[in-house]
């Protein structure tokens, strides 16, 4: 037989990181550019914007039917390049539209990008014939392919924002290079064109008026991606951190739920065991083992109530990742409800819970309000004085949500202690002289339960008078 | 007296349960793990079987028991089951009994840790009362 030393061995290499600690995204993110359904959003508000250009351009043409406007302001409209212009756009428009709704059906983003750029180079194209029959070196017209740059440098990498610069440079220069030829017929909105003609037979001024306009594109491309692709990265470590925190939040409810249960087990077997022997399986008992066994049944008693609001507290936060289980739900059955569980301790003290329940609703997960009830109510008989009187109200609330309000004629909370009541394990001397077995823990289940269903709670309280707790729910159409 | 098996890997819990059902006269067996116990009833059924949820390594491995019982369609499928839990019923978000079903929790009946020793033997009783209905009326109809 082969000596234990020289047997094969399996091995497993720790992860440096847990593998599921962090969600993953569920968008493809390049910090380069805006995610596809972002971009797809984006595609059907160029389309509206394109429909106010095709207007202002519809509109131009049909100044063209007003020749006096050449007298009177000295410009030379023409019908036929915007209408025939507004006309091309409006129907290129159209089909963007219908393809991006494909999209939108479909779910499939990636064909986002590609519709954004043939919508840029026909814009550019439309553009460059406004700009040819505007005046591409006499008017300021060529600076507005500074609009499509600065959008490309907003929803594209620095390396596509680039590409439509440089596509913009190259329809303009284009454009003045053919006029300049002779190959594209004169143009130009003014009536006289002594200026044209006398830019043309200025080789100078052409190439001043051409370059100039290229270098004030290029430094405006330079400044606006390079601060776009600053504001895409943070954004993306935003997300980033903001998916590692919700990351951290699971990891932390999970691993409490996980305690919790861990320690559940253990008490369950020393519950069992002391039960085993105070119920006399064991044989009889000295007196002073018996009181032994019974403080240590009461310790038990105590901290499985504690596990119990931990596990309670635990639920709460991790299923806040999920509304499925929101429901429209009936507030006087849960009041109901949360009042037949608290009677055997309100008959064990001796305190008469009296309540005025009329029917009211609202929405939410019911377990939590059925928890946050029960926490109050049991708060409301446990620091009453012996003999003493709870009650317990249910109103409609008019035009808003229901108000309940639960009061106890106790012990009270002293006014400046009040803001701390909700802190987890929090607890007044008062209460812990009143009641030891209390955790600290209840009011923290029901901050947060209140937190989550949009609850108001008001407390009023005085030492030695007793403590009202006011809640305002959301109303059944409303939710948090 | 009947044939109880207790199914838990918590072994002072078990003894417990066990030392308390033997003083009530019934004959008790324990089991630590859930694969062991199908082989276990098949070669001797007991009259109920007190069954934990969590188990090392398997924090489902008792519905799955219980749930292979309950799809089996001899013998098996009538032993009465009471399952420990862990959840409390006060905080509504425990088991109720509307929540039994055959697949979804595939229990005769279940107990809340920690486990009252008085519930404990009022609810043996019962389910014993029932599995034995239950046999008798099987051996009726065939």
């Amino acid at each position: 037989m082969a000596p234990v030393s020289s047997m094969p061995r399996a091995s497993y290499e720790l992860p440096l990181l847990p593998g599921d600690a962090l969600p993953a995204s569920t968008v493809p993110h390049t910090r380069a550019s805006l995610p596809e359904p972002l971009l797809l959003q984006n595609v059907v508000w160029f389309c509206r914007v394109r429909w106010i250009v095709v207007a202002l351009l519809a509109l131009f043409g049909l100044m063209g039917l007003f020749p006096q406007l050449e007298r009177v302001l000295g410009l030379r409209v023409h019908l036929h390049w915007p209408i025939v212009t507004a006309v091309v756009l409006a129907l290129a428009n159209l089909g963007f539209l219908t393809h991006a709704r494909l999209l939108a059906k479909s779910g499939s983003p990636p064909g986002a990008r590609a519709n954004l750029w043939t919508q840029i180079i026909v814009d550019l194209a439309a553009l460059t014939v406004v700009v040819h029959y505007v005046g591409s070196l006499e008017t300021y017209i060529a600076f507005a392919y500074l609009f499509h740059i600065v959008l490309a440098c907003i929803f594209f990498s620095r390396l596509e924002s680039f590409g439509v610069a440089a596509m913009a440079c190259v329809f303009y220069l284009a454009c003045v290079a053919l006029e300049v030829a002779g190959l594209l017929p004169g143009a130009g909105l003014y009536a006289d064109n002594a200026l044209r003609g006398q830019i043309e037979r200025t080789p100078g001024v052409v190439l001043l008026s051409a370059a100039s306009a290229l270098v004030v594109w290029l430094v405006v491309w330079y400044f606006a991606s390079h601060l776009s692709t600053m504001v895409r990265e943070r954004d993306s470590q935003l997300d980033e951190t903001n998916r590692r925190l919700v990351g951290a939040q699971r990891e932390k409810s999970r691993h409490m739920l996980l305690t919790a249960h861990e320690l559940k087990a253990p008490f369950a077997a020393i519950h069992a065991n002391v039960h085993l022997l105070l119920h006399g399986h064991c044989g009889d008992l000295p007196t002073q083992a018996t009181e032994a066994l019974n403080r240590i049944a009461g310790r038990c008693r105590r901290l499985t109530a504690q596990i119990q609001e931990m596990l309670q507290l635990a639920n709460i936060e991790a299923s806040e990742e999920t509304s499925s289980r929101w429901t429209d739900l009936d507030l006087t059955e849960a009041l109901r409800w949360s009042l037949s569980e608290v009677q055997p301790l309100a008959e064990e003290r001796e305190i008469v819970v009296e309540h005025d329940l009329r029917s009211a609703r609202t929405c939410g997960v019911e377990d939590h309000v059925k928890m946050l009830l029960l926490n109050l109510l049991s708060n409301a008989v446990i620091y009453s004085n012996r003999d003493g009187r709870v009650n317990v109200r249910c109103l409609p609330g008019a035009g808003n949500g229901p108000i309940v309000t639960i009061e106890d004629h106790g012990i009270g909370i002293p006014a400046e202690k009040l803001p701390r009541i909700f802190e987890e394990y929090y607890r007044t001397v008062e209460a812990v002289r009143h009641n030891k077995e209390s955790t600290g823990l209840g009011l923290a289940i029901v901050r947060r339960v209140a937190e989550t269903h949009g609850i108001q709670i008001r407390v009023e309280s005085a030492a030695g008078v007793g403590t009202r707790f006011i809640l305002r729910f959301s109303s059944a159409e409303g939710s948090a | 007296m009947a044939y109880i098996m207790i199914v838990d890997d918590d072994d002072d819990l078990a003894k417990a349960f066990a030392k308390v059902l033997t003083d009530a006269h019934h004959e008790v067996e324990i089991e630590a793990e859930t694969s062991r116990v199908l082989e276990r009833i098949n070669r001797r059924p007991p009259d109920l079987v007190i069954l934990d949820v969590m188990f090392p390594g398997n924090s489902s491995a008792g519905f799955e028991l219980a749930r292979d019982m309950r799809h089996d369609h001899r013998q098996l499928g009538e032993i009465p089951i009471l399952m420990l839990t862990a959840v409390n019923s006060k905080f509504p978000t425990g088991f109720s009994e509307r929540d039994i079903d055959a697949d979804w929790l595939p229990v005769t009946d279940f107990v809340e840790k920690p486990v009252d020793l008085g519930v404990l033997m009022s609810k043996v009783s019962a389910l014993l009362q029932r599995g034995a209905s239950a046999i008798e009326r099987s051996e009726r109809a065939q």
